[in-house]
């Protein structure tokens, strides 16, 4: 005991205790990595999206401008993305006759033919980029597959979906990003 | 003792000299990467694979990795800095996948924490020691032997540790420097060297450039047809993803993966060969060789009719007047034995031999044709004549020939 009554072990302990309290209260409050990965590149400009699609047209998000666009990233050998095609073909037709929104599909590390069989056989009629996709999945930070993305008429990414979609969520998604612009 | 303490400092000062000294100096003395690709290896091995567990970028081999792998390369051979593709590879893929995060912020905690944690755990050690001598008899410092023996411990320590980042020595180098030959020069050296030559000139260049898709490509297929077949599938298809307009790749790899079995992917190449300004010498190399029609016979023996006359309309898109094309068209067709393929086939085949009447494939598959399906043996004669008259008649022609009973087997040559 110390002339003023304060055991120094004690006084180093708590200040230690204290700092460690709130290095776990920082690093508890921070944003998590997962947290990170589903925000990443919402509110940037989108980044590019340009190829030719399976039937050799040229496709340009670019040229998208003034529509809402899903871009979609999949692999016919990933078991969520086969989950999720008929979701998307049915988000596609239900949005069809109003053209409110486009759907792209960026085949990820798929050779052409793969995917060509997998439409033929699965559905869905919108553009799909098989060629030289490396580039684009890492511009857009794309880790797995699936994952998509809904682009706002002004070209910016309005949200971020990992994993499998349901036409449910995409539809939430799409109307209140429609709200929040409008 | 006052002497004796003074010399105690001293000895302790010089001591932590030698140990920042050594530490700062030799992080100042680190050999930087010497060429590109020990940059890419050493920027491939600073961040984690974002979908593995443990593994960097260099290390792994998910789709991912590999992708984010050629943009580094490309990236490094465009003159772009380390910290430009660093900051590329954190805004894409977040700051979890550096392993040498940033210095500020609450990253910069993974380099302070440690710095204090260390200099408060030898703070406590010096504290212990001086209580310890203080209540030890007489209280005397340490010898002066056991404190220049600990001195000398540390300096022996620091100065591996500077020759070990500073000294290096690659085999090869001289004392006035290594004398590098341009990678133009080395591509060409490769062109009249022999196969392990050529592989390791193309090496060399892929030290200096590691995207160079001309390098990746002729040192996958050398490697490939040396029979180092892994290696050479990875070169091709890095040459591809480093460059998908690049024609000889195109032409390589679709002979790999034909003789891999693998026909679809091979159609695939050649289709995508179709698409570009491919020099004419690329043209004639698969008219020679043959490729493209021995890949339409392997993916029709599998099935695949669809995509094997896919795979000959392209090339006829390309080349509308190949002869040797339609004849093969035409073959194909026929060997359905379906009546209304065999005719459109008949039909192929009479459009190749007007546009060249010495095809030897048109004229021997029509001949076939007409002895066998279409009952006009007297039309038949005349087109084997004809390929009686040729110089040259491939191999396989006259096997086939024989197969069917329109030619007497060649005679054994004598001893």
């Amino acid at each position: 005991m110390n002339p003023a009554g304060v055991n120094p072990v004690r006084r180093t302990a708590l200040a230690v205790g204290l700092v460690l309290a709130l290095l776990i209260l920082v690093f508890a409050t921070r944003e998590t990595s997962r947290d990170r990965m589903t925000t990443h590149l919402v509110g940037a400009v989108a980044p590019a999206v340009v190829g030719a699609t399976l039937d050799g047209s040229p496709w340009d998000l670019d040229d998208q401008r003034g529509r809402w666009v899903i871009v979609n990233f999949f692999s016919t050998t990933c078991v969520p993305c086969i989950r999720e095609h008929p979701e998307l073909v049915a988000f596609a037709a239900a949005h069809a006759q109003a053209d409110d929104v486009r759907l792209v599909t960026v085949a990820f590390d798929d050779s052409p033919s793969a995917v060509v069989a997998f439409f033929a056989e699965h559905g869905g009629e919108w553009p799909v980029l098989t060629v030289d996709t490396g580039r684009i999945a890492v511009d857009w930070g794309v880790v797995g597959v699936p994952e998509s993305y809904l682009v706002t008429p002004s070209g910016h990414v309005a949200a971020k979906v990992i994993g499998g979609v349901e036409m449910e969520e995409l539809d939430d998604l799409l109307a209140r990003a429609v709200a929040a612009v409008s | 003792m006052r002497i004796g303490d003074r010399s105690l400092r001293l000895t302790w000062l010089l001591v932590v000299v030698v140990v920042v000294g050594s530490l700062v100096g030799s992080e100042l003395a680190e050999r930087p990467p010497l060429t590109n690709a020990d940059r890419v290896h050493d920027l491939a091995g600073d961040f984690a694979c974002p979908v593995c567990q443990g593994q960097s970028l260099g290390e792994s081999d998910v789709p991912i990795a590999r992708t984010i792998r050629t943009t580094i390369r490309t990236m490094v051979d465009r003159g772009r800095t380390d910290a430009e593709i660093r900051s590329m590879l954190v805004a894409r893929f977040g700051e979890n996948i550096d392993y040498t995060p940033r210095g500020d912020g609450l990253v910069g905690l993974v380099w302070v924490l440690p710095v204090l944690v260390g200099g408060t755990a030898m703070a406590g050690v010096v504290l212990s020691i001086r209580r310890w001598q203080g209540r030890s008899t007489g209280g005397s410092a340490p010898g002066r032997p056991v404190v220049l023996g600990i001195v000398a411990v540390v300096v022996v320590l620091a100065g591996v540790l500077v020759a070990r980042s500073a000294g290096e020595r690659l085999a090869g180098d001289t004392l006035s420097g290594d004398i590098r030959s341009s990678t133009r020069t080395l591509l060409a050296d490769a062109g009249v060297a022999s196969p392990d030559e050529a592989i390791s000139l193309y090496s060399r260049v892929l030290e200096i450039q590691p995207s160079n898709v001309e390098a990746l490509a002729y040192r996958g297929w050398s490697r490939w047809r040396a029979g180092d077949e892994a290696h050479g599938r990875s070169d091709l298809d890095e040459a591809v993803a480093v460059d998908p307009t690049y024609p000889d790749v195109r032409v390589f790899r679709a002979s790999q993966r034909h003789a891999d079995g693998d026909h679809a992917g091979a159609a695939e190449d050649l289709v995508a060969l179709d698409g570009l300004m491919a020099p004419p010498i690329v043209g004639d190399l698969l008219e020679a060789s043959r490729l493209r029609q021995r890949i339409a016979t392997g993916l029709a023996a599998s099935g695949d009719l669809l995509v094997a006359l896919e795979l000959l309309d392209s090339g006829l898109g390309a080349r509308p007047d190949a002869a040797d094309l339609l004849a093969e068209r035409g073959w194909l067709l026929v060997a359905t034995r379906s009546p209304e393929l065999v005719g459109r086939g008949l039909v192929n085949l009479d459009e190749a031999l007007a546009l060249d009447p010495l095809d030897p494939y048109g004229l021997a598959y029509r001949a076939v044709v007409l002895a066998t399906v279409a009952d006009r043996p007297g039309d038949a004669a005349v087109d084997l004549a004809r390929f009686a008259g040729l110089t040259g008649q491939p191999a396989d022609l006259v096997d086939l020939l024989v197969v069917v009973g329109l030619l007497e087997p060649q005679p054994e040559d004598g001893p």
